[in-house]
């Protein structure tokens, strides 16, 4: 849900990178703390997801790297030392670290009723926060500078949208890992975007969409040994991904192909009628029939346009004649004056 | 004292640091750092694959199907992109993690038993890098990391010497590269194969996600020091080098993951050059900001003394309420006019010498032409202190 701000916003990566800053924080907060709880965990995992948000924005606001750099950077910079704090750990005399490292690939087989109790509820305040500014978040997405004329202070709603994404991404990590978090986060959001062009119809299809190949995922994985859920989610949300690509109505690559053959088409038919337009001109009756062979030096002619312009009327055959008819000499001569017309 | 593994273990790390920051400055310069991480986790297909036919790690095979992998990345990324149903990082993020989970469930259903697992190929042991011994006719010639990535660098910094020109257009200038004739799209995908082919032979001695951070990390510290693509290069590798060295001790020291502890020294190196680098710092930048608002507070106040000759309206006291400054911001820009020789104080009474008089008109002049240059040049005329 959250994920289809994230991809009109162009933050599609953010994900990834807050995916792997939360790292250290899980760590820390376990140094912190010692035990193995998982809210409190959750909790340090949110704090340096925060951090590395604002320090990517720090980055590409203040110098002039740019956005890929920061990510990349923070992204790599933070997991390196989670790594580092994490072996760390390992070493440390504590039974309790062992399962840590859960949090990088995530098994949703781990969960236990809390958890999952925990998601229920941030995820229903996440709704109640969306619907509540829902106005705000969409002008802010659309039209930052407008927003900010219109007297709201774009700031803090920038930052609550940022927020909410990170702490999505920081639940979701206990379920599919850090890699494939980024991947639960856009992919949904990418496929409903196919559909539609309206944000509130998005982000109900996003979340459908995200709910879908969960279910899914989890069941394929179920039925098979040796398949972890997150890889399969993933992936069954990357087919839902490449259907709504190819099989979407108005983006779609097959319908997009489609009304390009279309479209050559029509303009094969123009063409071969303008030919005919300026041949007939010559003589004073429009109607005068003129051997078929001379059209076939014309590109763009074949047997399948001439036929069709027959069924609209434009033309008639006689045998190997052919000769416009006034309809088609009408539509001809007004061909590029619309066509003029349409441009201005 | 060193032993001979520690030693190998900082020179491998070292290799591996140079071998990345050579397209990792290319890579921040044209703005696809992203595509490094994405290439990174991409691969594992490729190797699971290569790993399936070869049964050995270290063969060239595995790392020309991973670098295959990364290309085939790279293209479908740029596909998606072309078809113009989302954006590129859109595209990445899709790519990639999809890759990732092919790899991962090839993994999971068919080499359970062999050692290869997700964590190797993200995180690498550096520390075991010495114990993987080449043989060659039954004598130690070292370890095979360092073989690997010794000719992976050797490579690169062929290719770069060869191609820097044509790298160093093409990277600023596309359409210029492409008008005097060298193809874009050449040295783009070559750019990405040896990318591809150092992000490989680099992650089962550092692992995944280290390579991302050593292509990235030094060439952006270095891209704030330096605008000249040489010296970058040059820092990049200096960078890389330090951390990988410092970074292999603090692991030593703590007992930690040596990849881990590059990374941190890495964070660190970068963190500072952020803070502290002489014009693009974070530190630079904001005193340049608080120096140009004093400046430009001090233009307007010059103006308000030029537009009123009335001795009421020059009043010390007056300029306070009237510009609505608060106390310390004006004294402030009062010592700095008087500094620059624009004003004279004079019973409290405020009024412009013939230099402020004279600068006063020219920034008038320039706030109605508005043009960026010419206020930077006047003020170097005028002022002897800056804000």
């Amino acid at each position: 849900m959250l994920g289809s701000f994230a991809v009109l916003r162009k933050q599609s990566l953010l994900g990834d990178a807050i995916s792997h800053a939360a790292l250290p924080g899980i760590a820390i907060a376990f140094l912190i703390t010692g035990a193995k709880d998982s809210n409190t965990l959750l909790l340090g995992a949110l704090v340096s997801g925060l951090i590395g948000t604002f320090w990517i924005r720090g980055i590409v606001t203040k110098t002039h790297l740019k956005s890929d750099t920061a990510l990349g950077l923070i992204l790599s910079l933070f997991f390196g030392f989670g790594m580092l704090l994490l072996t760390f750990i390992q070493k440390q005399p504590n039974a309790n670290q062992a399962g840590l490292d859960k949090y990088l690939f995530g098994q949703a087989a781990t969960l236990v009723e809390s958890d999952v109790w925990l998601m229920a509820i941030v995820t229903g305040i996440c709704l109640i926060i969306m619907l509540t500014f829902w106005k705000e978040f969409k002008i802010l997405l659309f039209d930052a500078d407008y927003t900010k004329t219109l007297g709201f202070n774009t700031k803090t709603i920038d930052i609550l949208i940022t927020s909410f994404i990170v702490l999505a991404i920081v639940l979701g990590l206990q379920t599919v890992g850090v890699v494939l978090m980024s991947a639960m986060l856009l992919a949904p959001a990418a496929a409903a975007r196919q559909w539609t062009n309206k944000l509130s119809a998005m982000v109900f299809l996003a979340a459908l969409f995200g709910a879908f190949s969960g279910v899914f995922g989890t069941a394929i994985s179920a039925s098979q040994n040796n398949l972890s859920t997150g890889p399969v989610i993933v992936l069954v949300a990357a087919v839902f991904v490449i259907v709504s690509f190819v099989f979407s109505p108005s983006r779609g690559l097959l319908f997009k192909q489609i009304r390009f053959i279309k479209n050559r088409r029509d303009l094969e038919l123009h063409k071969t009628l303008a030919f005919m337009h300026n041949i007939a001109a010559t003589h004073e009756d429009i109607s005068h029939p003129h051997a078929i062979i001379i059209l076939n030096n014309f590109q763009g002619y074949t047997k399948g346009t001439l036929q069709k312009l027959v069924d609209k009327g434009y033309v008639e055959l006689q045998g190997n004649m052919w000769s416009l008819t006034e309809k088609g000499f009408e539509t001809a001569s007004n061909l590029y004056n619309q066509q003029n017309e349409n441009d201005e | 004292m060193m032993s001979s593994a520690q030693f190998e273990i900082q020179l491998i790390a070292s290799l591996v640091a140079v071998a990345c920051a050579i397209p990792g400055t290319f890579l921040v310069l044209r703005k696809m750092a992203m595509i490094s991480d994405a290439i990174s986790h991409s691969i594992l297909p490729g190797i699971v694959i290569g790993f399936f036919i070869t049964h050995d790690l270290n063969s060239p095979l595995l790392i020309l199907l991973a670098a295959l992998t990364g290309i085939i990345t790279v293209i479908l990324v740029e596909y998606i992109q072309k078809t113009g149903l989302v954006k590129e990082d859109t595209a990445i993020g899709l790519v990639f993690p999809a890759l990732f989970s092919i790899g991962v469930i090839m993994i999971a259903k068919n080499a359970n038993d062999v050692h290869l697992d997700v964590d190797a190929v993200l995180l690498g042991e550096l520390a075991f890098a010495p114990f993987d011994r080449l043989l060659i006719g039954g004598t130690d010639v070292g370890p095979k990391s360092l073989w690997i990535v010794g000719t992976i660098l050797l490579i690169t910094i062929t290719l770069l010497f060869t191609f820097f020109k044509e790298l160093k257009v093409s990277t600023f200038d596309k359409g210029l590269a492409a008008s005097l004739g060298f193809s874009p799209a050449i040295i783009h995908y070559g750019l990405m194969s040896v990318s591809s082919v150092t992000t490989v032979g680099a992650f089962d001695a550092v692992g995944a996600i280290l390579v991302v951070a050593l292509m990235i990390a030094p060439a952006a510290a270095a891209y704030l020091l330096t605008t000249d693509l040489k010296k970058m290069l040059g820092l990049s590798i200096g960078f890389g080098i330090f951390s990988a060295i410092l970074g292999y001790w603090v692991a030593h020291w703590l007992d930690a993951s040596i990849s881990g502890s590059i990374t941190s020294v890495l964070g660190l190196v970068f963190l500072l050059v952020y803070l502290f680098a002489p014009t693009k710092g974070i530190i630079a930048v904001m005193y340049r900001e608080k120096q140009q608002r004093r400046e430009v507070s001090l233009i307007t106040f010059l103006l308000h003394l030029k537009n009123h000759d009335e001795i009421s309206e020059r009043h010390v006291k007056h300029l306070n309420e009237h510009i609505n400054w608060q106390k310390v911001r004006s004294k402030s820009v009062l010592d700095l006019a008087q500094k620059n020789n624009m004003i004279t104080i004079d019973n409290n009474i405020v009024s412009l010498t013939e230099k402020g008089d004279e600068f006063t008109s020219k920034a008038i002049d320039y706030i109605i032409t508005n043009e960026d240059a010419q206020i930077e040049d006047m003020k170097d005329d005028f002022f002897l202190f800056r804000g």
